[in-house]
């Protein structure tokens, strides 16, 4: 367990003691504020049509949905001056024709929409493979859980962030990132905190493992933050995005591995 | 030391001042007021004299007074409330020491509400003051009955709970860090158990507590917003007593006596709760092998060496325990050591010399294999305080003194064995002094002009050894300089003027107004949305300022029907400067370059605090009223536009009721309102990789539900008369069982995705309680 991890746990802890706490599904009145553009997306290190999401934002109340911005001009920059153009091969989805990105390289992203131009940097972080994935159990109150781990071994003296995507039977189920601020140079096993129960014979588990830079680590690091999965829970606000003119969202250049599998 | 070559030649000019100015054929009474039972001292009793002109005090901190007058005869008058009045003649032509003792007075009501002496809140300059009686918060509704100052306090105005079921509070707009706790003059740096649901302060122990909202008196320094000040029982000087109590969940135990007969005394409280017996009682052992409880006690003792000397030595060691079962261990707690030595220079000079230990510190271990580590954190300080009280004449009082605290902030030690992926860490110790000297006079100008002026001098410094980074506005290092052990790395030093009056406009009735600026040099890191064990303090540095704080108020006080009612209307505006906030996305934890994420900005809380309260009788209790507003201004957050802080709220009523039914019954009830906090819910919301993500626009624009509250509790007191005295106290909590809100959480629908709901938290429903309390 991580550091981090531990408030979470004795919060449980506590509310699972005072067993008196009980959670009510309420109406909210919340405001409608102006759609806001949304830019998600990036390049990594893996020959392929890497892909941004352009959208913006809508009421609280509407049905959960990708809300389109169509008609923008993307456009990723390299530190040499080469340009890749990114073509919006659906409604709001922008892709680049095949090509990898480096290691070490600064790429610039500038969208343009609307006359006006949103602008983020990304620095691709030198590549960590993922070497694979074991299962731990962990038991709290009676209650055994299971969990996925993802080992790697961490480079020493090189500041370092993650980012695991957790995909279970086809369906995403957790976004997480970690940094190498306690175990920097070492074999790591970082347990991903989503509840592995109830798999049966022919589930996949896959684990998609970027290494990130330090502006892209915040922004994931504050996004989970603000629903209380990152640590204690905070006051909430946009996480920091690496765009200008207020976009909100985040440009990610970074290298990528994975790994599957598949329960027998 | 810069500072304390500033210092020194000023407590020497205030020295000096006193030396001077003894007017002819004056003398002095002096002596302690006890009471007759116990011994105790009694802070608080009000010590009149009657004759040619008419002088009063009251006793101080350690129950000691001194008066001044022309010779001549006088009638001397006790009175302290709960107690028989004490009347008698004397002809002053010496210096005299005469000591009191009061007998607690029976056939007054037990339900005893203000320790102060009858008008003393109407003909006082001091304002912002608000006094608890032990003995009133027994009868006062509380969570699983435990009993518990902080919380009886949050029933008064302008002092405001940080949540449900917190012991953590908010005094006129300021963070729960602002506040100066103090036992026996020690600071307590995290005043709660069980994270927060119930405070260190165990009030078996307690004999005393004031809690200044503005107007803060000189001797105290060192926070913005208030000064909780609470002293410990001294002990029984006449007899062996125990007294204790079974509850749902803690049980209590208190033994005092004397040492020596009439001379010294000794009194040691103990509590520990008992939640982990009942998770020791089942048959799973992931679950009876978990941890969770905590434990505190109080020692005291004292001994008069003769009687221009005493001393006495106190101390509170308290920790909170939780584990789970070969995963983790939790634990964190408080440790103080007060070494005190009053001395009577003569009658007129009184001295207490202070010598103080408080540490704080918190353990986190991990035991899981391939990844097992241990994280050691403390704070500790050292303090020398070293006070005067001298009587200058029957118009003036002064009080002067000197403090020097040196802390030491260890934020974190992570130690690991060899196999495991966490490495071996340690972030560099601070050390810092808080050296302050202050005089302050208590001048009563005409019998209705009261004047309360002082200055307090305070300086800090914070000294190597380690390396001291710069950063930029962004965030980022700009240099890093290497300071040597006791090097100072940067000087603060400022003065805080503190100015309070009252005039008397009938013998009822008064006007009063207040200004007071105050500094803090350590500021607690934490940006989560409750308090925890693991909230770090850091000090002043080169990046960090003080924070300053300047208060005006001014109040109306009126007693009514022989001072059975009181009333007081008090209005506030507080200009807060160096005030801190984060970066969204910081992570304190383990966070070497923790001021990086910092943001610095200005505060402002203004309101109006209304209190009626009936003091005697079968029935008393109070209504207290808050309107009130608290913002925040920061460049980096909310487009440089005030914002509200989160412990903004705009109503806030508490009423509080007492009725003594017969010799036996006692019923009481509570109930509280308030508005809901500033918060920032989303306001939209997007996609990011799938998962639904919320839009935030202004912060704290939004507010939770109003909090609303009512509880009820009966006392019964055993058949009088017997050598064991034991009574039954009975609550319920929340009677009506009102949800409030403790957290609101926005998430996706987990039987719809396409949806997304809004959850409510409640944490405490109705709860019954039930204790039995006994004395022998």
């Amino acid at each position: 367990m991580k550091k981090k991890d531990i408030i979470s746990v004795i919060g449980a802890l506590i509310v699972l003691v005072w067993l008196s706490g009980c959670e009510k599904v309420i109406d909210l009145k919340l405001d409608n504020a102006t759609p806001q553009l949304v830019i998600y997306g990036g390049l990594s290190d893996k020959i392929d049509n890497h892909l941004v999401m352009i959208s913006k934002t809508y009421d609280f109340t509407d049905p959960n949905r990708f809300n389109p911005v169509s008609g923008a001009k993307v456009v990723v920059r390299n530190e040499e001056g080469v340009t890749i153009e990114y073509v919006e091969v659906s409604n709001g989805l922008y892709q680049s024709p095949k090509f990898r990105g480096q290691s070490g390289k600064k790429y610039m992203l500038d969208v343009t929409y609307d006359g006006k131009i949103y602008s983020a940097t990304s620095t691709m972080p030198g590549k960590v493979p993922l070497d694979s994935l074991t299962f731990k159990d962990f038991s709290f109150f009676g209650k055994t859980n299971t969990y996925v781990a993802a080992n790697y071994v961490d480079p020493k003296d090189i500041q370092n962030q993650y980012r695991y995507i957790l995909t279970v039977k086809g369906k995403i189920e957790d976004d997480a990132v970690s940094e190498d601020r306690f175990d920097d140079g070492n074999k790591v096993a970082n347990v991903i905190f989503y509840e592995l129960n109830d798999l049966v014979r022919g589930d996949t588990i896959d684990v998609e493992f970027q290494c990130i830079d330090r502006n892209v680590y915040k922004y994931f690091y504050s996004l989970g933050q603000n629903s209380g999965t990152g640590g204690p829970p905070v006051a909430p606000a946009n996480p920091p995005s690496n765009f200008n003119n207020k976009a909100l969202g985040v440009f990610n250049a970074y290298s990528i591995s994975r790994k599957t599998v598949v329960i027998k | 030391m810069p500072i304390a070559k500033r210092l020194v030649p000023l407590l020497l000019i205030i020295l000096c001042f006193c030396r001077f100015s003894f007017a002819q054929n004056k003398f002095t009474v002096s002596g302690t007021v006890t009471d007759s039972g116990t011994g105790e001292t009694l802070i608080g009793a009000s010590v009149k004299l009657l004759g040619s002109i008419t002088s009063g005090t009251v006793t101080n901190a350690y129950g000691f007074y001194s008066l001044s007058v022309p010779e001549g005869a006088y009638k001397i008058s006790v009175s302290f409330i709960g107690y028989k009045t004490v009347e008698h003649s004397i002809t002053i032509s010496k210096n005299l020491r005469q000591n009191f003792v009061l007998s607690e007075d029976n056939q007054l009501n037990e339900v005893v509400i203000s320790a102060e002496k009858r008008d003393e809140n109407v003909s006082s300059p001091q304002m912002g003051l608000q006094k608890i009686n032990v003995r009133e918060i027994n009868n006062v509704p509380v969570l699983l009955g435990e009993r518990d100052v902080l919380k009886t306090l949050q029933l008064l105005p302008g002092i405001k709970s940080a949540g449900e079921g917190n012991s953590g509070f908010y005094v006129r707009g300021g963070s729960t860090d602002q506040n100066l706790i103090l036992l026996d003059e020690a600071p307590v740096y995290n005043a709660s158990h069980l994270l927060g649901f119930f405070s260190t302060f165990n009030s078996d122990a307690i004999k005393d507590v004031s809690v200044y909202k503005g107007g803060m008196p000189a001797q105290y320094g060192g926070r913005l917003a208030s000064v909780l000040d609470i002293k410990m029982n001294d002990g029984n000087r006449k007899d062996y007593t125990a007294e204790g109590g079974i509850g749902l969940i803690s049980s209590r135990l208190k033994v005092e006596g004397p040492i020596v007969k009439d001379k010294g005394s000794f009194m040691v409280s103990a509590r520990r709760t008992y939640l982990d017996a009942f998770l020791a009682l089942s048959p799973d052992s992931s679950v009876s092998g978990n941890t969770l409880y905590f434990y505190d006690v109080n020692a005291k003792a004292n001994y008069q060496l003769d009687d221009k000397n005493t001393l006495f030595l106190s101390g509170y060691f308290g920790r909170d325990k939780l584990g789970i079962s070969e995963a983790f261990g939790f634990n964190w707690g408080n440790s103080t050591v007060t070494l005190r030595w009053n001395h009577l220079y003569s009658d007129r000079l009184f001295s207490n010399t202070s010598l103080i230990y408080s540490n704080y510190n918190y353990v986190i271990q991990n035991f899981m294999e391939d990844n097992d580590f241990e994280v050691n954190s403390s704070i500790k300080d050292f303090n020398l305080k070293q006070d005067f009280e001298y009587s200058l004449s029957n118009r003036h009082s002064l009080k002067f003194g000197v403090n020097a605290i040196h802390h030491t902030i260890a934020p974190g030690k992570l130690t690991a064995s060899d196999s495991s992926s966490v490495n071996q860490t340690t972030y560099e110790n601070r050390k810092g002094y808080e050296l302050a000297t202050y005089v302050s006079d208590e001048w009563a100008i005409s019998d209705r002009l009261n004047l309360v002026y002082g200055l307090r001098i305070s300086g800090f410094s914070l000294t190597g050894p380690g390396n001291f980074k710069a950063y930029d506005e962004d965030g980022n290092i700009i240099s890093t300089k290497t300071y040597k052990a006791g090097e100072v790395v940067k000087n603060y030093f400022n003065l805080e003027p503190r100015f309070s009056a009252s005039y008397q406009i009938a013998p009822s009735s008064s006007l009063k107004a207040a200004y007071t600026r105050n500094i803090q040099n350590i500021h607690l890191m934490s940006n989560s949305t409750s308090t925890s064990p693991t909230d770090l303090y850091i000090m002043n540095s080169n990046n960090v300022k003080p924070e300053i704080a300047d208060q005006i108020a001014a109040g109306y006080f009126r007693n009514f029907n022989d001072n059975n009612y009181e009333f007081s209307a008090e209005v506030y505006y507080k200009w807060m400067q160096n005030q801190i906030e984060y970066r969204s996305g910081t992570d304190l934890r383990g966070n070497g370059n923790v001021e990086a994420d910092l943001l610095y900005g200005d505060g402002r809380a203004y309101g109006i605090e209304l209190f009626l309260k009936k003091r005697f009788g079968k029935f008393n209790g109070w209504i207290g009223y808050t309107w009130s507003r608290t913002q925040r201004q920061f460049d980096a957050i909310n487009e440089a536009k005030w914002f509200y802080a989160k412990q903004d709220r705009t109503h806030d009523i508490s009423l509080v009721g007492i009725y003594k039914a017969g010799p036996r019954w006692t019923f009481s009830s509570v109930f509280v309102y308030n508005t809901g906090n500033a918060v920032t819910y989303p306001s939209g919301k997007y996609q990011i990789n799938g998962r639904t993500t919320f839009y935030y626009t202004e912060k704290n624009g939004y507010r939770t539900p109003d909090y609303h509250r009512l509880d009820v509790a009966a006392t019964l007191e055993g058949k009088p008369g017997k050598k064991l005295q034991s009574s039954w106290s009975f609550g319920i909590y929340n009677l009506y069982n009102r949800q409030n809100a403790f957290s609101i959480d926005f998430k996706d629908n987990p039987d719809d995705v396409s949806k997304t709901q809004v959850v409510r938290t409640t944490l405490f429903g109705i709860i019954p309680s039930v204790t039995w309390n006994f004395k022998f």
